[in-house]
């Protein structure tokens, strides 16, 4: 028994010791594994108020947020439910593999339907621009956000 | 140095905790993108609905017909083509909510109907109910429209890739006429590479 507890912790100690460089690149690595392995994907938003189609774009640093451009949002009517359109556009030289989802507010700021659609993907080519479509769950709905994912 | 090696003993030691015991089992985005496998997945039946119903409510005469009026629908299975098993009635079950939620459409529910009638045999017939109360027979409304569809696949694989293509698609048929009202189409491709381990 004692043979199997002293051993591994020996084999450790000998391969430390066996180059001060090896365990420098090991440090790096495993610090840099800590801090973007759990990395959260970044996300552009835009808001439209029905009304006066106000537009606010958050985005957090990085490539996608680098690369997409949300653009020419369109607000409409199909009855009387919010119909919206967007057109994302790849400025990077890149063909971007990314997810797009809606979001929709009524005009207190409250969720509507919440989760109830889902995250779309989407592949884009370098400078192309695509458009996306969508329609409000209900009547109550006057704004909306669209999200973007990596 | 011997703080260094320290340092890096505690970091090994937080990454192999962190990796082997940590939870197995957590919560995810139910409206995630999900790629287990190149098969149907709940990805595909979200986008599907949210696809048809968007193209049912913002159809021109569709705006017209459910502006005054909320048209009582029927909704029979979906056809299922593919070669793969996959749950058509929960494509139907999101389609008719979203569509029940928008407030532009009824439903007569026809997974429901042996139920009713055993209730409504139990309030006429078992004596434990007042007669005034009970539910009266042939007051049910019936539907004015079908929906319906198809869903269909194409699977090409060769040694080292696969490729999957779905089609979906939907009607609606108008029961006393029997003209179609609307259709709508969702098309969805995945390719995947074969693994060999």
């Amino acid at each position: 028994m004692g043979y199997l507890k002293i051993e591994p912790w020996l084999k450790i100690k000998q391969w430390l010791k066996i180059e001060k460089g090896l365990c420098r690149t090991l440090l790096a690595g495993m610090l840099s594994a800590t801090l973007f392995g759990c990395a959260v994907n970044e996300t552009a938003t835009v808001v439209v108020d029905g009304d006066q189609a106000t537009q606010i774009i958050e985005t957090n640093s990085g490539v996608l947020a680098d690369s997409l451009r949300i653009s020419n949002t369109h607000t409409g009517y199909a009855g009387d439910l919010l119909k919206v359109q967007a057109t994302i556009t790849n400025d990077s030289n890149d063909h971007l593999d990314f997810r797009y989802k809606f979001k929709w507010l009524d005009k207190n700021g409250f969720e509507i339907a919440v989760d109830g659609r889902p995250w779309t993907p989407m592949l884009i080519s370098p400078y192309e621009s695509k458009n996306v479509q969508a329609v409000a769950p209900d009547p109550r709905a006057n704004s909306f956000k669209i999200l973007l994912q990596n | 140095m011997k703080s260094f090696k320290i340092i890096t003993l505690v970091l090994i030691s937080m990454v192999m905790v962190a990796c082997s015991s940590g939870p197995k089992i957590s919560y995810g985005d139910a409206t995630a993108v999900e790629t287990t496998t190149i098969g149907f997945g709940s990805t595909d039946l979200q986008s599907i609905a949210a696809k048809m119903v968007d193209d049912l409510i913002a159809f021109p005469p569709i705006v017209q017909m459910t502006a005054q009026r909320r048209p009582v629908v029927f909704v029979d299975k979906i056809k299922n083509k593919t070669t793969e098993h996959i749950d058509t009635e929960s494509i139907t079950d999101t389609v008719q909510t979203k569509l029940l939620q928008s407030g532009k459409f009824r439903f007569v529910d026809m997974t429901a109907v042996k139920a009713v009638q055993e209730q409504m045999q139990f309030q006429m017939d078992s004596g434990m109910v007042d007669p005034a109360k009970a539910v009266a027979f042939g007051k049910q409304t019936g539907a004015e429209f079908m929906l319906y569809g198809n869903m269909s696949s194409i699977v090409k694989r060769n040694s080292s890739a696969q490729d999957v293509y779905y089609k979906f698609t939907m009607k609606l048929v108008n029961l006393e006429t029997g003209i179609m009202e609307w259709a709508g189409e969702k098309e969805i491709r995945k390719s995947g590479e074969k693994s060999f381990f």
